[in-house]
């Protein structure tokens, strides 16, 4: 049964415990920050910060509100970061449904980052722009180790107000959609948002503004140029043999007649 | 053409070769990449008390510590300060060295603890027999020191608290506090006056039991965010959630209403919703439970008709004299009948009845007028009143959840006093998801306080000896109360008890019924030796050595520039914690130099919470035993050793040296070992039956006779022939008791394990619970006993012959919307004051601030002509305190970097602040620099008809750890409260400027 | 006894000509003996550069190829496949920038050559089908310097050498500085410079390595001549022309 986790922004109280766990849990080191004017920290996530709390003080009609929303891997069904991988050090877990890593697979071609409509995966810091030599810094992994070994996900676990849950996919859809028409009695813009996107989010969210508003793509889709290059792999594969043997073919080919013509030459000689 | 076919087979072969053959398939599962721990201790954070798990490697490092998912308070979740608490026992920054330095000198030098340990001892006596006094100049014994001060620690365990206020009193120290001086001395005063316990009344858990919860004066979800665990499930079940701020918080970005409240007007904010409410009793009492009323509080009670209040007084109460800036309290009493007892008034008119004092006091408190001295909206502070007044009804509760917001003001215990008031008059107190939830920050500063680390009171909250107290009966008669009536349990009427036993404990044969049970040992106070008052000692060079364990003074104090130039008074000073803390580090600060300070300082390196064994008291009451989990740096030790270390050092210089007066010393009991074993100091805290050799079951069995001894009474029962309760793990409920989340049967609660206390008030005159959905007690009455809660004493339903009122730690036996008699010092009822600093002028009275505070020798006062903004200081959840535990660790440290100054869009426009950029915030007493963060979440105030602004900042920073900036509380006044010198960090007056 | 062309078979026929550049590259090329018979077709720096060129772009065709192919990015080898791939990328650039300088006329030449088509190569085009798989040679129309099949070649080195450079300096250097979409269509017009690109380059390499009809054609590239039967038989008017200048 495919994995979840639901991300309800009306519990959320923007304390970062699940920012903290997941350092703990990855050993991920703290990174240089300074007070920007905001609360949220670090600017961005990074080879080591896989998840962030993102803070929004958002004036709706007059009413003040201060908005937060925890960003990481959206672990897509369809996930274009998987798609273009071209090592397979991504990959779409067969049973569980998300999306986990493989550094030692990692080539460093970068083009997850550039796929991603999240804008989720980050190079390692320690990359040598010239040569190429970094890798994918890494991005949640559902802590996949954890649900492997039936416990749940460090971030899930830490949260104080239960707005991370952890369980079946099918439930905390329901779930989710449930406390949306709750929430909508004071929140009307209140939406589930991961139901359809890309397939089907493994990262629900409970939203009680619309998506923009939480600074999320609005009906995201696999990029154009991903399914282009999928149509382009294989043709190009097919083309290359085809004109590879075709070529091949024809010099065999060539060479046999032109034996054969030889032949004709001799025999028409004597 | 076959060509073609072999070409085309041979491509068909090759994409068989897909990534299976050249790359290993992706693993469908993958082992645990660290272990997760079994060892279990408590968080040594806020005072919430989250349970933890440890692993640890071979080495005794940790390796993994995370929330414990069997522990109900946080089922495994933690805040970002608990998520974090391997980077306190794994890192580079903490003390693994015993650190000295010499006066005068610029460096630390490395000692031995034996040669520390020595050095302070004979410091201790050199100081102690130089500054004795035995006798004072009126000719009383008094048997004490006032030049070595104690400061410290809300953060070590019971057992270590417990022993550096038997330390400290053996020495005869006077000057003895720690932080809850500086965070909840005022709760302690306003709750104790009210309902005779100055605790929290409910528990964490409890709030989710709520109909209605009012967070006023605290930021839940940013400073106990596992409380606010508690406040979301009661949402759920469809609770309202109120948020009183003078900012938008992360808990107002929560709640249902947000309401605007200037810092420092609660009383005014709540004495309005007193006046709705005694309205709404009055046009509609149907919907108040007024049993409760009239059985349970002292509304019926007469008061002395020589009582007048600020409504004929203009502000002030009967009794005052300005020049002694105190009042004679003597007609703040209750009419008495001939058999001594309380008069009453059934019907609520009698004029002198309290609850018409009470309507008489707060008719002045409208709407108009208190919105325009809060500064709220006044269709907003209406539905706070209609919401919060709907929870008056028998079957529903509120619940009010406050902190430093309210505890750090100059009238702060009347503060406290008003929401006390406010949840008896809708009968709130004593029920499932009612009660007044007052968060204490520390993890065992409840254990701390209720060891009574400060000067004024003994363990179990027994009073410290006046030098009018001339022995044990003096004693005994000056602070025992009496009750003449039979309804009214009294239980302070077990004073002796209590006090006989403590001395039994601390001087075990040496104390008998010949020598007054060694009464003349304990030295006696006389006047205000709080933080503030012992900070202005060590100005006058009265106090020259000082013992500061796990307490950072030069970042927490107020005034913060001077406290940290006094220590500089010092001949020595003390300082133990896990890190180099700005105190340790005083003579090496910014802007100093260090050949001009003679104190010699002591650095001691010591154990943090998971790497030593013992118990904490969280908010709740609940003591949790927690266990050694991991090591930490080999030169650290925990605090029991350290002061056993110590006591051994003077004792022995005192045995073979002589000394003045060195009985108390001499004959201290103190037998638990070497190495000192933990469980031994918890048994004698809990106490034996000595004619038996056996653990008491509770202090109900506690005599006055010297055949018992008990380190504190409160904690009786928590470590008896059963065994050691505070370390129960057992999630066991009845159905009843998990209807409300009681977990009785999990750690031991004071007192008695009674986790709601007042709890009888929770049920009619019957026994019947007045909410059938949420029962905290019933009475059975075939067994002729109550069932859930333990009940608030065991007498039998009001109604039963035999029976008490359940207030019983009151005199009365009620609970008290009226503080009686010498309760507190500004009032036995509220009035709204301005906070000392303030920029408009009090509009309830003329007078201004709270008229019986002591003004210190060294107070500045700021005026509002240069110095027109009110500001605050606060907390982020990211940071603890004073920072030396969070700004050394670096996960926190990336969450919140830099110190910063909250500044509302309009006052940055006026100017010229920009958000990101350094700005330079300044008061009376000093200046910093700090980060402006500008933000919608401030806006200002409108203070009848002025434009007033406030801004505010957290006060976690200092010149010391991995992030270092300025103190917010180098701009804060010294002034406190007046009735526990509380300082009023939380609203004063500045100027900010861009730099 | 030396076996017939018939009997040496089909390995035969596609190693020997690969052994054959091994020992004939270590005599003949690195010794440009004007005395060896023959019409000189290419010059010393032109065969180097040929080589050059063809051994990075083999390369990068190769480290490509591992990352294009589902599935074969697995043998990636953690970022080294990438990191040749870059390397011979530089390298490209610096020699065919070295080339352009030194020999800026030959340079333009070659360009300009890729860019002229004429209407007699539609002639070259109908009789090719036949001819490269054995048919009559007589068929064939002469052809000039260079027959349309290696002008098309030029062009597409060309044009792709064009876009691969853009594209992959896009690829290599402005990650982040560029809009994802940008990013991800230079990614899929790499991949589309590659297909065209490669599919030329195995019709350049199989007619030029393997195909009996230009059995000279590796020589050539390595002695730098053909012999002057060779040379009228396939470049029938280019031969007539410098023969009128000898």
């Amino acid at each position: 049964m495919a994995k979840a986790m639901l991300n309800d922004v009306n519990k959320c109280i923007g304390c970062r415990a699940c920012q903290v766990a997941c350092k703990e849990w990855h050993d991920l080191p703290a990174e240089q920050t300074t007070n920007r004017g905001t609360y949220e920290n670090p600017p961005d996530l990074s080879a080591d910060t896989w998840t962030k709390i993102i803070f929004k003080e958002y004036s709706n009609d007059g009413t003040l509100r201060w908005l937060f929303r925890k960003e990481q891997c959206m672990h897509c069904t369809n996930a274009p970061c998987v798609n273009v991988c071209p090592s397979d050090a991504l990959q779409r877990h067969p049973t569980l449904g998300f999306v986990t890593y493989d550094r030692h697979k990692c080539t460093g071609c970068g083009y997850c980052v550039e796929f991603c409509p999240f804008d989720i995966p980050r190079m390692d810091k320690e990359s040598n722009k010239l040569l190429g030599t970094g890798l994918m810094g890494g991005k949640c992994d559902f802590c996949f180790d954890r649900v492997s070994n039936g416990l749940e996900p460090a971030c899930a676990k830490a949260c104080p107000t239960g707005a991370i849950k952890f369980g079946e996919w099918e439930d905390l859809v329901a779930e989710g959609k449930q406390r949306v028409e709750a929430l909508k009695e004071n929140h009307p813009d209140a939406n589930f948002y991961g139901e359809h996107e890309l397939g089907g989010l493994h990262m629900l969210y409970v939203l009680d503004e619309k998506p923009e508003v939480y600074d999320l793509p609005v009906g995201p889709q696999m990029p154009a140029a991903a399914t282009a290059l999928n149509v382009g792999e294989w043709t190009g594969v097919g083309l290359g043999l085809l004109v590879g043997g075709g070529m091949l073919g024809a010099a065999m080919l060539a060479r046999a007649r032109m034996i054969e013509g030889k032949k004709e030459e001799e025999s028409a000689e004597d | 053409m076959k060509l073609c076919g072999g070409t085309a087979a041979g491509a068909a072969l090759l994409g068989m070769l897909g990534p299976e053959s050249f790359a290993e398939a992706a693993p469908i599962d993958i082992p645990l990449r660290k272990r997760i721990g079994e060892k279990t201790s408590i968080c040594c954070y806020c005072g919430v008390g989250c349970g933890v798990i440890v692993a640890s490697d071979e080495n005794g490092k940790a390796t993994s510590i995370e929330g414990d998912p069997d522990h109900p308070i946080n089922q495994g979740a933690l805040c970002s300060k608990g998520a974090s608490l391997i980077q306190v026992t794994n890192n580079e920054r903490r003390l693994d060295k015993v650190l000295y330095r010499a006066p005068y000198s610029s460096d630390w030098e490395e000692v031995s603890w034996d040669w520390a340990i020595d050095k302070i001892a004979r410091n201790i006596k050199k100081t102690r027999d130089e500054n004795w006094t035995y006798e004072d100049e009126r000719g009383r014994i008094v048997n004490h020191t006032e030049a070595i001060g104690w400061d410290g620690s809300a953060v070590v365990n019971n057992e270590e608290a417990y022993l550096f206020t038997k330390f400290a009193r053996a020495l005869g120290i006077t000057y003895l506090e720690h932080c809850a001086r500086l965070c909840h001395s005022s709760t302690v005063a306003a709750l104790g006056s009210s309902f005779g316990r100055g605790a929290m009344t409910n528990h964490w858990i409890d709030i989710k039991n709520s109909n209605c919860i009012m967070i006023i004066g605290s930021n839940a979800a940013e400073n106990h965010p596992l409380a606010f665990k508690w406040v979301t499930e009661a949402m759920e079940q469809d609770a309202e959630l109120i948020s009183v701020d003078p900012r938008f918080t992360r808990t107002s970005s929560k709640a249902d209403t947000y309401a605007r409240m200037r810092s420092g007007t609660d009383v005014a904010f709540i004495g309005g919703m007193i006046k709705y409410v005694i309205e709404d009793i009055e046009g509609h009492p149907e919907n108040y439970n007024m049993t409760y009323i009239k059985e349970y509080t002292n509304a019926t009670l007469l008061v002395d008709p020589g009582f007048k209040g600020p409504a004929d007084l203009d502000g002030l109460f009967s009794g005052y004299d300005p020049a002694k800036r105190a009042y004679d309290r003597s007609t703040w009493v209750y009419q008495l009948d001939e058999k001594g007892i309380p008069k009453r008034d059934t019907s609520l008119k009698d004029p002198n009845c309290v609850f018409q004092l009470l309507k008489k006091q707060y008719s002045r408190y409208d709407v108009d007028t208190v919105c325009s001295v809060t500064g709220t909206a006044k269709d907003v502070y209406r539905k706070v009143c209609e919401t919060y007044a709907a929870t008056g009804k028998p079957d529903k509760s509120a619940t009010i959840i406050y902190a430093m917001g309210t505890t750090q003001h100059t009238n702060a215990a009347q503060m406290i006093r008003s929401y006390s008031m406010l949840q008896l008059l809708l009968g709130n107190i004593g029920v499932a998801g009612g009660g007044i939830n007052a968060a204490r920050g520390q993890s065992n500063v409840q254990g701390s306080t209720d060891h009574c680390v400060l000067y004024h009171i003994l363990p179990g909250y027994l009073k410290t000896p006046h030098p009018e107290d001339v022995d044990l009966e003096a004693y005994l008669k000056h602070y025992t109360p009496t009750s003449n009536d039979p309804l009214s349990a009294n239980w302070w009427g077990n004073y002796d008890k209590y006090i006989v036993s403590l001395l039994k404990a601390w001087y075990g044969d040496a104390a008998s019924a010949s020598n007054d049970f060694a009464y003349e040992y304990l030295p006696k106070v006389e006047g205000d030796h709080s933080h503030i008052a012992a900070a202005e000692a060590m100005n006058d060079g009265i106090i020259k050595g000082f013992m500061s364990p796990g307490h950072n003074t030069a970042v927490s104090g107020p005034n913060a520039n001077l406290e940290r130039e006094w220590l500089g008074n010092l001949d020595w000073l003390m300082v133990s914690d896990l890190w180099e803390s700005e105190t340790a580090a005083f003579w090496k600060r910014p802007g100093v130099d260090p050949a001009q300070i003679k104190t010699e300082v002591f650095l001691l390196p010591a154990q943090a919470s998971m790497e030593k064994e013992g118990s904490i008291t969280n908010s709740g009451r609940w003591s949790q035993w927690r266990y050694k989990c991991c090591d930490g740096p080999d030169m650290a030790r925990s605090d029991l050793w350290m002061v056993t270390e110590l006591i051994k050092k003077v004792k022995e210089l005192y045995d073979t040296e002589g000394g003045e007066y060195p009985d108390p010393i001499l004959n201290l009991a103190w037998d638990y070992g070497d190495p000192p074993d933990v469980h031994k100091v918890a048994k004698e805290i809990n106490g034996y039956d000595l004619e038996a050799g056996e653990l008491l079951p509770s202090f109900t069995k506690l005599k006055s006779d010297g055949t018992t001894s008990s380190g504190n009474w409160l904690y009786c029962a928590s470590y008896t022939e059963d065994g050691n309760m505070a370390a129960r793990r057992d999630p066991t409920q009845t159905p009843e008791q998990a209807n409300i989340g009681l977990y009785p049967n999990w750690s031991w609660c004071w007192p008695v394990n009674r986790r709601i206390i007042y709890n009888r008030a929770s049920v009619d005159l019957d026994g019947n619970p007045f909410n059938p959905d949420k029962p905290v007690i019933n009475w059975h009455p075939l067994r002729g006993k109550w069932e859930g809660d333990v009940p608030d004493g065991g007498w039998p339903p009001m109604s039963q012959e035999g029976t008490k009122l359940p207030f019983i730690m009151t005199s009365e036996g009620r609970g008290h919307i009226f503080a009686p008699g010498t309760l507190l010092k500004d009032g036995p009822i509220p009035e709204h004051y301005e906070p000392w600093e303030s920029p408009v002028g009090n509009l309830l009275s003329n007078t201004q601030s709270d008229p019986a505070v002591t003004i210190w020798k060294s107070l500045v006062k700021g005026d509002a002509s240069k110095y027109p903004i009110v500001a605050t200081t606060y907390r982020v959840s990211e940071h603890w305190l004073a920072g030396q535990m969070t700004r050394n660790l670096p996960w926190l440290v990336e969450l919140m970097p830099e110190m910063f100054v909250e500044v509302s869009e309009e006052l940055a426009e006026e100017k010229g602040i920009e958000n990101g950029k350094k700005v330079i915030v300044e008061s009376a007493r000093g200046k910093i620099e700090a980060v402006a963060v500008v933000t919608k979440r401030f806006t200002p105030f409108s203070i009848n008809g002025k434009r007033v602004h406030q801004i505010g900042m957290p006060w976690h920073w200092g010149y010391m750890g991995l992030s270092k900036g300025d103190s917010a509380n180098v701009l804060t006044p010294n002034i406190g409260d007046a009735n526990t010198t509380i300082p009023e960090y939380k609203a004063f007056l500045c100027d900010i400027m861009a730099k | 006894m030396q076996k017939t062309e018939k009997e040496k078979g089909i390995f035969a026929s596609i190693f020997e000509p690969i052994g054959d550049i091994i020992a004939t590259f270590i005599r003949d090329a690195l010794f440009d003996d004007p005395g060896r018979p023959g019409v000189r077709r290419f010059s010393l720096q032109a065969r180097v550069f040929h080589w050059t060129i063809a051994g990075l772009v083999i390369l990068m065709g190769i480290t490509g190829l591992i990352l294009f192919v589902p599935g074969w990015g697995a043998i990636a080898l953690a970022g080294w496949t990438r990191i040749i791939h870059r390397l011979c990328a530089y390298a490209f650039g610096v020699v065919l920038v070295l080339y352009f300088i030194t020999y800026p006329k030959a340079s333009l030449a070659f360009v300009k050559e890729a860019f002229t088509w004429k209407k007699e190569d539609i002639g070259w085009l109908k009789a090719a089908t036949d001819y490269y798989t054995g048919g009559d040679e007589s068929k064939m129309p002469p052809q000039g310097h260079i027959n349309p099949g290696q002008n098309l070649w030029q062009l597409v080195t060309i044009v792709c050498g064009v876009i691969f450079f853009v594209t992959g300096a896009i690829l290599c250097f402005a990650k982040g500085a560029v809009s994802p979409a940008v990013f991800q269509w230079s990614l899929f017009t790499h991949a589309l410079a590659f297909i065209i690109g490669s599919s030329m380059l195995i019709v350049h390499a199989v007619l030029g390595a393997l195909h009996p009809r230009m059995s000279e054609s590796l020589r050539s590239m390595i002695t730098g001549k053909v012999s002057e039967e060779y040379a009228k038989s396939h470049y029938g008017k280019w031969y007539e022309e410098i023969s009128k200048q000898q």
